[in-house]
């Protein structure tokens, strides 16, 4: 029998060009779905807002200490990030999971890793925006006075990808868990407060002090904190920023590799889809 | 269009899938959903994979487009190994998954369609024209601004093949996708995949429950999948010839009762409110002394027809004959 055989593109095809591409197609998507539920990123966003005025109010006896608040913002921030990341993140692939399209979206020449990581992008834009509304709106209100702002970008790009490696994780960890929901809100709660957002870590006694610097974003408020009272510099010197480095290595390197492992075992497993 | 050049072979297979098997779990608790299984489906053919709930049919789907990792063997998809050649055997398939959304309901038929156009590696202005088609052939162009979750479940479903179909993939594997459509939608869907077959010559594996409606009607060859393992695979045809009975089927108007005790040794009847049918053996001198009984009594004849078994008989008998013979043709197993 004489078949018509169609074939697929030349091996140019799938290269680093359409790998470039189809990462900008999942962030797109993310974004458009993040756009679909505003209402609940805006609800969020006041709720955070709220939840650390309150706090803020109890700690200040009903008054809102604003030397305080310089300094314990930069977490509120990175939590918003970090929340953004691991609870969007997990609800995301959960819920694409439940629905089929997990599935569908793998029949794709693109990589796991990849689509990952375009969700992850979209993640960090919604969490981005969420934090820029709630640092112009406390700034504004409380008088906040954030000088040398330039010297932070650097800490703050540390600790947006600090935040994100902790989403991958536990992005990938939904991949595994059935009740990652529940461990997620315990660990959001482990980051504000030991992540600084109650009160700067460098208040805690030593060894929870320690402890606290193993919790994703801490490190990074440290660093921030450090660089807007003493300069980048004092940052490095004292150990913070390199420390920074390496957690941020370590959370996104652990983030992949757990990622990489969920999904071969999702796929051995035919997990992809409810079964 | 991804599908760059076509290439004219004669060996050439769509799906070819050698000694494939999927077992969950391990030791004790070791559970074979597909048993090691070889198939080929040439290009341009309809393949009705059919089976029970939990037969391994959504399994073998699901291990043909890498969505699940076999135990044992390989599938080849238009010619690309899944294991070595995965991104450009992804470009050859479109698929609806069984039971799934399959898009996303938050957006609209228009965004699904450039997200999975893009998915493919497609341009927008690849996807725009190939997306308007396939909008408008659906019935869909007026509302494809909307979001999906308003649609009703058989526009989803219409979004879902569209979304499959973005690429123009030469092959497509629709693991039930007439699935909780009214009967009206499941028509429709029925006519477009047959013409999907018939004129744009899509390769195409359909599981479904519909056995008549569908598998028999559109499915060039039907293979029957029991416990993980293809107990028959024979073109549609000569799936029922085998099944033929040797026999005669008499169709009578009303309820005729009285008829019963002046038949012959051998004869079945079945009798309803508004007709009786009659089974006789194959004997045209037993035939001709029944249809001159009638025709004195007065029945009012409605046909004579040797007797064929439907593909859902056939496909019982299959499943509840324990000693069923494997009945594979050469064409499966190449």
């Amino acid at each position: 029998m004489t078949a018509v055989m169609p074939r697929a593109l030349p091996r140019t095809a799938v290269g680093p060009v359409l790998q470039a591409r189809l990462l900008g197609n999942e962030i797109t998507k993310g974004l458009r779905l993040a756009w679909r539920r505003k209402g609940m990123i805006v609800v969020g966003t006041g709720l955070n807002l709220l939840t650390y005025l309150g706090i803020n109010l109890f700690i200040g006896g009903g008054h809102v200490i604003t030397g305080l608040m310089v300094r314990t913002l930069p977490a509120l921030l990175a939590v918003t990030v970090a929340q953004a990341a691991a609870v969007n993140g997990s609800g995301g692939i959960a819920e694409e999971i439940n629905g089929g399209t997990f599935a569908h979206a793998r029949l794709s020449p693109g990589s796991p890793l990849l689509q990952a990581t375009g969700r992850l992008a979209a993640l960090a834009v919604e969490g981005l925006l969420s934090t820029a509304v709630l640092a112009a709106v406390l700034t504004a209100w409380f008088g906040l006075d954030y000088t040398g702002p330039s010297a932070t970008v650097l800490p703050a790009a540390l600790t947006g990808l600090d935040a994100l490696g902790y989403g991958l994780l536990i992005t990938a960890l939904t991949l595994r868990i059935n009740s990652i929901g529940a461990i997620t809100h315990v660990f959001n709660m482990v980051i504000m407060f030991f992540g600084g957002m109650l009160v700067p870590v460098t208040v805690f006694p030593g060894p929870i002090q320690m402890v606290s610097h193993l919790v994703p974003t801490s490190l990074g408020v440290q660093a921030i904190n450090t660089t807007i009272t003493s300069g980048l510099a004092a940052s490095w010197t004292d150990g913070t920023m390199p420390w920074l480095i390496v957690h941020c290595v370590v959370l996104i390197s652990a983030g992949l590799v757990v990622y990489s492992t969920a999904m071969r075992h999702a796929l051995r497993e035919g997990a992809l889809t409810p079964r | 269009m991804i599908r760059a050049t076509t290439t004219s072979v004669d060996d050439g297979l769509a799906i070819e899938v050698t000694g494939l098997g999927k077992t969950y779990g391990r030791g004790a608790t070791a559970r074979p959903a597909v048993r090691p299984t070889t198939l080929s489906l040439p290009w341009g053919q309809v393949l009705g994979l059919l089976g029970p709930n939990g037969a391994g049919k959504t399994t073998l789907i699901k291990m043909i487009c890498g969505l699940v990792t076999p135990t044992a063997g390989s599938v080849r998809v238009g010619g690309w190994d899944l294991t070595t050649d995965r991104s450009r055997a992804m470009l050859q398939i479109g698929a609806v998954l069984e039971g799934s959304r399959n898009v996303y309901w938050p957006m609209s038929a228009w965004e699904n369609l450039l997200y999975f156009g893009r998915l493919k590696g497609l341009r927008a202005a690849q996807i725009k024209p190939r997306a308007e088609h396939l909008l408008r052939d659906l019935d869909l162009w007026e509302r494809r601004h909307e979001q999906v979750g308003s649609y009703s479940r058989g526009m989803q479903q219409k979004v879902a093949v569209a979304a499959a179909l973005i690429n123009d993939p030469p092959i497509l594997l629709l693991d039930e996708p007439t699935l909780g459509l009214d009967v009206e939608s499941a028509l429709t869907f029925k006519e477009w995949i047959a013409r999907l077959a018939r004129e744009e010559h899509k390769t195409i594996l359909l599981t479904t429950h519909h056995l008549h409606d569908v598998a028999q009607e559109l499915a060039d060859r039907i293979a029957v999948i029991r416990s993980g393992e293809i107990i028959t695979d024979l073109p549609t045809r000569e799936l029922l010839a085998r099944h033929a009975e040797d026999r005669w089927e008499i169709r009578l108007a009303g309820s005729l009762d009285h008829l019963v005790g002046a038949l012959p040794g051998g004869a079945q009847t079945s009798i309803d409110h508004n007709e009786t049918r009659i089974w006789l053996p194959d004997n045209q001198a037993g035939l001709y002394a029944v249809l001159d009984h009638l025709r004195d009594t007065g029945a009012r004849l409605v046909s004579v027809e040797k007797s064929m078994p439907s593909l859902e008989e056939v496909f019982l008998r299959l499943l509840h004959d324990p000693a069923a013979p494997a009945l594979v043709s050469k064409e499966a197993t190449r």
